[in-house]
Parts: C-alpha cells; structure tokens; sequence
C-alpha cells in the first residue's frame, strides 16, 4: 500500500490503530498485574479438571524460591479479580473495534498479511539475519512492516488474544452450564488455568522483544509514530 | 358430586401453582441481570456486563455438567472454615445434629422448621459436579440434597413479592440468591457428601450448592432460609458477606 508521504516523512499509523494500541497497553498492564495477584494468592498449576493445595501440580512457585505463605501475603485477589474482568472487558471490546475497522479498511490484507516472496526461506533467512544482526530497516524497507513483525502480530492478534480470552472463561464457574464442552477442549478446567497461564507467558515475551526492537529502530521516532502517526523514513546507508 | 371435588382439586392446584408463580414468574424479569446493589463506576460497569452475558447465556436454566461416579477426587477439601466457634453449633454437633433444625421464613406461606430428617424425607436430588472455588481450585464430587424449590414448596411456597432468598450460617457468613439461582435444578441444600453425611470441615450438616458459581457462594453449616422482596436492610444492604466488602456479588466469575 502506498503510504502518504511528503519528502521523509511517511503516514504510518490510522488513527485506530494508534487509540487502539495505547488502550491495549493500559489493557495489558492491567490484566498482567491483577493476573500476577491472583495466582499470588494459588501459586500452583495442574492439568485435567482436578486440583488444589496437596494435588499433584506441575508447577509449584514454592518450587522457585517463594513459600505458599509469601506468596499469599504479596497478592491480593479481591483487587485481582475487580481488575481483571473490568480491563478483560475493555480489553475484548477494544480489540474487537481494532480488528472490525482494520478488516474493513482491508489493513490487515494490505500491510500485514505477509506475501509469498515474504514467506521465501531465503528471505527469512535474511530478515532473521538482520534481526540478529540488530540492524534496523532504513530507506523503503523502512516503509512497511517486515515479516517476522507481521507473524507475530499476527499470531497475536488473531491468535494469542482469542486464546486468552477462550481460557479465561473456560475457567468461570458459569461455563460448567453454559458450555462445558468448551472445558473439556481444554482438557479440563485446571488445564485451561495452566494454558492461559503459558498464554500469559508468551504474550510478555511478545511485548518485551517489541519493545526492544522498538529501541533498535529508533524508540523516538517510533513512539511518536504511533502517537501521531508520522514517521520520519531513515535515509538509506550510501556506502 | 363427583364433579365438585374434581373443580375443587382443581382449583387448589391453581392456587398451588399461583404460589410458585412468585418464583417461576422471575425468570423472565429483567433484575436477573443485575446484582442487588450494583457498584460504584466502572467496576459495577464490568459487573454488569459480566452477569447479563452470563445470565443470557444461561437463560434456558440448562444444567452444569454431571460427572460419572468414577470421576469423583479422593479427599476432597476441606477449605475455609471448618470448625465454627459458634456454641448452638458445637452443641448441635455433639449430638450428632439430632436437634440441628433449619427455619425457612420470611415470604413464604407457611414459615416452618425443618429438622434433617425432615429434609431427608423430601425427594432428593444427587448430582456429580465440580467445585470451582474462586481462589483458583477444583475437585469433583457427589452431592445429595433436597432442592431449594422443594423445600420452599415444603413451606407453602414463596409470596408473589419474593425476590432474593437469604441464608444465614454457623460461622456468621450469609449470602443472598435471586430467583434465577433459586429455581435452577441443581440448587440444592445438600446433607451428603459422596455417599455420606456432609463432614464438618465441608459444611456439616448442610451445605448449600450453588453449582453456577464460585465456591465461596456454596455456603457451609446453614442456619436458617429467610425469603425477601429486597436484601437493603441486612447487612450492609449489598447482598452477601463478601459483597458487603466490595467483592463482586454475582460469582458465575
């Protein structure tokens, strides 16, 4: 897609996509730290429908240096569960907003769905080379998404997001009537804790090397794109 | 004659069914939407939007998931309370709960007393289901009890202005349940456990079951039923012990 641009500087953002990502972040903040002050206060994971303090778990924080007691005494699942389900809520419908505009303004086909060239090993090759090598885009490359940033945000997106919100609910008391087959999907309700807490895990992953490849790329520039939506193109190395 | 007695008996079935109109008539009310006190901001926002997806979702009163009798967890927990401090309690327990009886008053038509046999004399109900506790565990077990709708019916039925039923326990907790809750089948105020009397650390010699949301709304060591058209006046007025200290009353999650 060709982007408006007036000498280096290019539109790279619409304005959903900027409200949106600033909301997913306050999201994201929230949902990670009242998920932490919850599982604080039951610091184990299980598998199947069964489990609880004596159970056989397969993961236990005592394990990794904090008693149950500690534990307990640094959460606090009143404001956890107050939280979590009020940003789950802002969470869903902001996403569900980004991906309905995005899919209409066809944002997704046009700048995110990877081509076939893309998916080339040869030039994935490349690209996870300069991504090893930490070399940012520059020039017209600059201009588009490349394409491990349209995978991940992909899996993300369509991915990783639904996943975590599937879980969530298959973990609800209400789910034992309203679908408990969506439960047994899981393999149990203890399962979809366990899934949802590994989902957790990937999604902090995702964030911590997009914010550092934010760094690499120029966190200034970068940031005040998604705020305002102009980027400044970095001029191409002339060798 | 004949004739008579067939208007009459049918005239009481009406009036019958006219008593339990109170509770069936509820179903279709908007309020089984709403908690009783909705909170403040936002978070009673969340609540609400929480509660009536969930409620819409389970509007046709369809029944949680019974496991199979080889799916029950061995030692089930014993978590929370087990022990209430309360005299009458210890009392009633070291007879075995021979004198334990249950008051079931306030809107129904005839507020009695039901001693456990009395219970146990209802028909029961005996279901296989897991027990999600909000903290973060679950186990499988086998509860036998009486209905909340038969023992209400056992005391005449609820008045036309019910709204919530209220119950109290032995370790000073209570909780209130709105008609929803109440008429779902698999509400029921079980005395046994897996086969057994309901022991002490599960909430001996009833607990109730409330298998659409988090444990700590199935209550132990139940006291007395108390029917109401509005929960304002007891307690703090938000519907439950734990929702008098802001936690979110409806706990389908």
């Amino acid at each position: 897609m060709a982007l408006k641009q007036s000498g280096n500087w290019i539109h790279r953002h619409n304005y959903n996509v900027r409200i949106c990502h600033w909301i997913n972040v306050i999201c994201f903040t929230y949902l990670l730290l009242s998920g932490i002050m919850m599982f604080l206060q039951f610091p184990e994971l299980y598998w199947g429908d069964v489990g609880f303090r004596g159970y056989e778990a397969i993961f236990k924080l005592s394990n990794w240096g904090l008693t149950w007691e500690e534990a307990d005494a640094l959460g606090n699942r009143q404001w956890g569960r107050n939280y979590h389900f009020l940003f789950a809520w802002v969470f869903l419908f902001n996403n569900l907003i980004y991906v309905g505009w995005n899919l209409r303004n066809r944002h997704f086909s046009k700048r995110m769905w990877p081509g076939r060239g893309e998916l080339h090993k040869d030039n994935l090759k490349k690209e996870l080379n300069q991504h090893l090598h930490l070399r940012a885009s520059k020039g017209d490359a600059a201009k588009k998404y490349n394409v491990f940033q349209k995978l991940s945000y992909l899996i993300v997106i369509f991915v990783l997001f639904p996943f975590m919100v599937i879980s969530g609910v298959a973990q609800m008391p209400a789910f034992t009537a309203i679908s408990p087959e969506l439960i047994d999907l899981f393999g149990g309700r203890q399962s979809a804790r366990t899934l949802h807490t590994i989902s957790t895990l990937l999604l902090v992953l995702f964030v911590v090397i997009h914010v550092f490849e934010v760094f690499v790329a120029g966190a200034f520039n970068h940031i005040r794109a998604m705020i305002t939506g102009k980027y400044y193109l970095p001029e191409e190395e002339k060798i | 004659m004949n004739k008579k007695t067939g208007t009459l008996s049918r005239r009481k079935f009406i009036a019958g069914a006219g008593a339990m109109s109170g509770i069936l008539l509820t179903g279709c009310d908007t309020d089984i939407y709403t908690p009783p006190a909705i909170r403040s901001g936002l978070m009673g926002v969340s609540d609400v939007l929480t509660m009536a997806s969930q409620r819409l979702l389970m509007s046709g009163q369809g029944l949680v998931k019974e496991f199979e009798t080889s799916d029950i967890t061995k030692d089930f927990p014993a978590w929370g309370g087990t022990n209430p401090e309360d005299e009458n309690y210890q009392r009633l327990a070291s007879t075995g709960f021979t004198d334990w009886s249950l008051s079931v008053g306030g809107l129904v038509n005839r507020p009695s007393s039901f001693s456990l046999l009395d219970l146990k004399r209802l028909p029961p109900r005996t279901q296989t289901t897991m027990h999600i506790c909000e903290q973060g565990w679950s186990a499988i077990a086998q509860w036998t009890g009486v209905p909340l709708t038969t023992l209400l019916e056992a005391a005449g039925g609820v008045k036309q202005e019910a709204r919530y039923v209220v119950i109290d326990t032995y370790d000073g907790w209570y909780d209130a349940y709105d008609m929803f809750d109440v008429v779902h089948p698999q509400t029921i105020l079980a005395y046994g456990l897996n086969g057994k009397d309901v022991p002490q650390g599960n909430g001996a010699p009833i607990r109730l079951r409330v298998e659409r949301h988090c444990g700590y709304r199935n209550l132990k060591f139940l006291k007395s039923v108390q029917v109401v058209a509005s929960v304002e006046d007891i307690g703090l007025g938000k519907g439950g012990l734990l929702s008098d200290y802001n936690w979110h009353w409806y706990a389908g999650a």
